[in-house]
């Protein structure tokens, strides 16, 4: 009956027109036909044929779950679905789904379906994607392989707006294709070459925070040697000093303390002042001798920073040498530091030598006193001319 | 450009799409999109169809500078390669043995690749490590130019399902332990084995594709036999085993697949099939048959036709009939035995569905010419008989087409084409 009517319509409407059967349908759609309504991401609905429909997988599950079978029911496509894309999966899904077609036809019929423009292709892949529709999505990618294959970097990143985002250094990793081109060899050379240079700044740049660092070691070193932490390698020289220092003491407790207050003073400004006296010979000696005196007497006031250390108070130019001997096993370099630094700190001590020296006679004997009065005035300009000088 | 300001247009694609993409370029194309963009670095190495052939190497004069481009750029590969692989294909005539394929092989064979194909040069043939029987999750293994040899305790690939195997050096015993042990395997082609006595012994065997020198051949349990294309070639040695040989070969080789819908013989399977054939009956019905194509049978020879008539009579559904006659006419056989076709056979012998029949390489021999009058006497729904006449036959082609036109055809609908130039 069905099949009557069909013939019937076909002969009203134009028996001598071309027309294939699919399209005299369309024009006079009655209930021959089945339709579905779809619903495309910008909330359009359209009717289609339910039999073009449902060449779509994604369609064919919506259908049978009941949905699109009115206008107020129709099946919401994904999102990837615009209009226009529908419009050319609905065109290949028509071509495909009649079954009378040769495998010439539908190959021939798909070559010229894929001829558009990349950015369409992309997004009708996506589309089919999203309709589970395999065969156009293997036609779509094979198509953007064909785009793909043979370009050079550049012009794919045009075709497809690609962002040209990779580091220098990234693009500078040797080419993983290389084939042995010995052109491809040359400029993976080149590239080696550049990222070596690149390394050696960055080595460099670690190195001079290495070296940074190593200067502070020493000066921190130098620093804990004045502040008299550095118990180790001074301590000893110290002990050894002061051993010597002791049988000078010895020595020149007999002699006569014809030295003035003030040498002795001068030179154990740094020092404990308990034994004055018996310094006094010596430090005159000290400052009468010779110009090594100075580095001597810096040396010795050096030692006499322990202000406790009562016992290191001789000075000689016995002393002075073995002090010199002691003091062979310093680096001259780091003498010149240390030599710089006793110095200041010297000076500094020196400033206010004459409130400390009443305070320390005040606790000793009455002589000392007298002795550092009368010589005081000539120690005191003696420091005030040395003070004068160094300031 | 206004496109200038677009987003990205691919790469927002789904990961699966990107592969599917970048898995139909060839490899070394593949790999260089990892310079586009940061996206796009190593969107290549996460594949998992590797198909490396001759598209990705680059050619030089110096066979050994083109192949160790090649080792070289396969090794990098696999290392930067992150994530499984499911396919190994690899297919290049620049490429011999190698120690660096068994290690490729190897490395292989820890990440449970499914899919194994291997196509090397023509030059020393490459011997297969014992990594490959390893390979646990094998579904198919295609090899050509290769020499196997099982282990041992090879217990045989639990998983296969597609084996071919061509120009393959592997002893007897063990090709047809490694069928039988294959237990879901569906597709067998085995092609340019020589002097091989094949049984085939595959519970879920549909596609059979044979080709060689086959000195026997038996289906012993194939019941689920789909289509069957065999070539059979021929050498004295096995031309004289086939005089000595007693057993019948067609029920040998066709008596146990029912299920069967394509069968495709080249050169000397016909022949084959004639040897110890003796009734007209063959065993089974073959319900499901509905394509045959035949070369190269000689309509000298009256027990090769009665092969062909068996087939055809045993199979009601067939739809499409291709026969090719053997140009290799004997000297004379002596006059043939005309009577047998007139003699009726016992069975109904019309071919109710048979619709299309193409002929090719006819020589007009006696046997033949009676051939097609009893197809077109009994074909009812025959549309299309194509004859194109041999090459050698220059005189009798009038006679042939007298002989033609006066056959009677059981079907009005049938037409006769004669192709006067070969197709």
């Amino acid at each position: 009956m069905a099949l009557k009517g069909k013939v019937r319509t076909k002969a009203l409407v134009a028996p001598s027109s071309t027309m294939t059967e699919a399209d005299s349908e369309i024009i006079k759609p009655e209930m021959l036909k089945a339709y579905v309504w779809l619903q495309t991401s910008d909330d359009s609905i359209q009717q289609v044929e339910q039999e073009v429909a449902m060449f779509c997988p994604f369609i064919c599950h919506e259908i049978h779950s009941g949905m699109g079978s009115s206008k107020n029911y129709p099946i919401s496509l994904p999102s990837r679905v615009n209009p226009p894309m529908l419009s050319l999966i609905l065109d290949y899904c028509r071509f495909h789904q009649v079954q009378g077609r040769s495998n010439k036809e539908r190959k021939s019929f798909d070559e010229k379906f894929v001829r558009i423009d990349t950015k369409r292709l992309c997004e009708l892949t996506s589309a089919a994607d999203s309709l589970q529709l395999k065969p156009l999505v293997d036609l779509t990618s094979r198509a953007l392989a064909r785009v793909i294959e043979g370009k050079s970097p550049e012009e794919i990143r045009e075709i497809f707006h690609l962002p040209d985002d990779l580091t220098e250094e990234e693009k500078l990793e040797p080419i993983k294709n290389t084939m042995d081109d010995p052109r491809i060899r040359l400029l993976n050379r080149l590239y080696a070459r550049k990222r070596k240079e690149l390394k050696e700044r960055e080595k460099l740049k670690i190195v001079d925070v290495e070296e940074e660092h190593a200067d502070e070691r020493s000066v921190d070193d130098l620093l804990s040697y004045i502040n008299g932490g550095n118990e180790d390698s001074k301590g000893t020289r110290g002990s050894k000093s002061k051993k010597k220092n002791r049988k000078r003491k010895d020595h020149h407790r007999t002699a006569p303390s014809n030295c003035t207050s003030t040498s002795n003073s001068t030179s154990s400004s740094s020092r404990n002042a308990v034994d004055i006296d018996k310094k006094e010979s010596n430090d005159r000696e000290s400052l009468y001798s010779s110009p090594r005196h100075h580095g001597n007497l810096i040396r010795d006031l050096c030692n006499g920073t322990k202000l406790l250390d009562i016992e290191d108070d001789r000075f000689g130019p016995e002393d002075d040498f073995d002090d010199c001997d002691l003091d062979d096993d310093i680096d001259p370099a780091l003498k010149e530091e240390i030599d710089r630094e006793v110095e200041d700190f010297a000076r500094r001590l020196n400033s206010d030598w004459p409130e400390r020296m009443q305070e320390i006679l005040s606790l000793g004997q009455e002589r000392r006193p007298l002795q550092l009065t009368t010589n005081g005035n000539g120690s005191l300009r003696r420091f005030t001319s040395l003070d004068q000088r160094q300031k | 450009m206004e496109d200038d300001s677009e987003l990205d247009l691919i790469s927002e694609l789904p990961q699966s799409i990107i592969e599917a993409i970048l898995a139909k370029l060839p490899l070394r194309d593949a790999v260089r999109t990892s310079i586009l963009s940061t996206r796009w670095r190593y969107k290549w190495a996460s594949l998992t169809h590797i198909m490396f052939d001759d598209r990705s190497a680059s050619h030089f004069n110096d066979r050994i500078v083109v192949q160790d481009g090649i080792v070289n750029f396969i090794t990098r590969f696999l290392f930067l390669h992150d994530g499984p692989i499911h396919k190994f294909s690899l297919s290049s005539s620049f490429l011999q043995s190698s120690p660096d394929i068994d290690q490729w092989l190897l490395f292989l064979s820890r990440k449970d690749v499914k899919e194994l194909i291997l196509e090397l040069g023509e030059g020393e043939w490459f011997r297969a490590p014992s990594c490959v029987f390893s390979c646990k999750k094998l579904t198919r293994l295609e090899l050509v130019r290769c020499e196997l040899d099982p282990p041992p305790n090879f217990k045989g690939f639990l998983c296969l399902k597609h084996l071919s195997l061509q120009q393959v050096l592997i002893p007897p015993d063990d090709i047809e332990y490694l069928i039988s042990n294959c237990p879901l395997l569906e597709s067998l082609t085995l092609s340019y084995f020589d002097s091989l006595e094949l049984t085939v012994c595959a519970p879920n065997l549909k596609y059979l594709i044979l080709e060689g020198e086959f000195k026997d051949l038996c289906l012993e349990n194939t019941p689920l036999l789909v289509a069957i294309s065999v070539a059979m070639y021929m050498t004295d040695d096995i031309a004289e085993h086939f005089e000595h040989s007693s057993s019948c070969n067609f029920d040998k080789f066709l008596g146990g697949v029912p299920k069967l819908e394509r069968l495709i013989g080249h050169i000397y399977f016909t022949k084959y099939l004639s040897i110890g054939n003796n009734q007209k009956r063959s065993p089974i019905t073959y319900h499901h048959l509905r394509f045959i194509e035949l070369y190269q049978v000689s309509f000298d020879d009256m027990k090769e036709v009665l092969v062909v008539l068996q087939l055809i009579v045993n199979s009601p559904n067939l739809q499409e009939l291709q026969i090719s006659g053997s140009s290799n006419t004997s000297a004379t056989v002596g006059a043939p035995d005309l009577e047998f076709w007139d003699e009726n056979f016992s069975i109904d012998c019309t071919l109710h569905r048979l619709k299309k029949v193409k002929l090719t390489d006819v020589s007009g021999v006696e046997h033949e010419m009676k051939f097609i009058q009893f197809l077109l006497e009994n074909s009812p729904v025959l549309e299309v008989m194509s004859i194109t006449p041999s090459l050698y036959l220059t005189d009798g082609r009038l006679n042939m087409l007298i002989d033609l036109a006066s056959f009677r055809r059981a079907s009005s609908r049938a037409k006769i084409i004669f192709i006067q130039e070969p197709v």
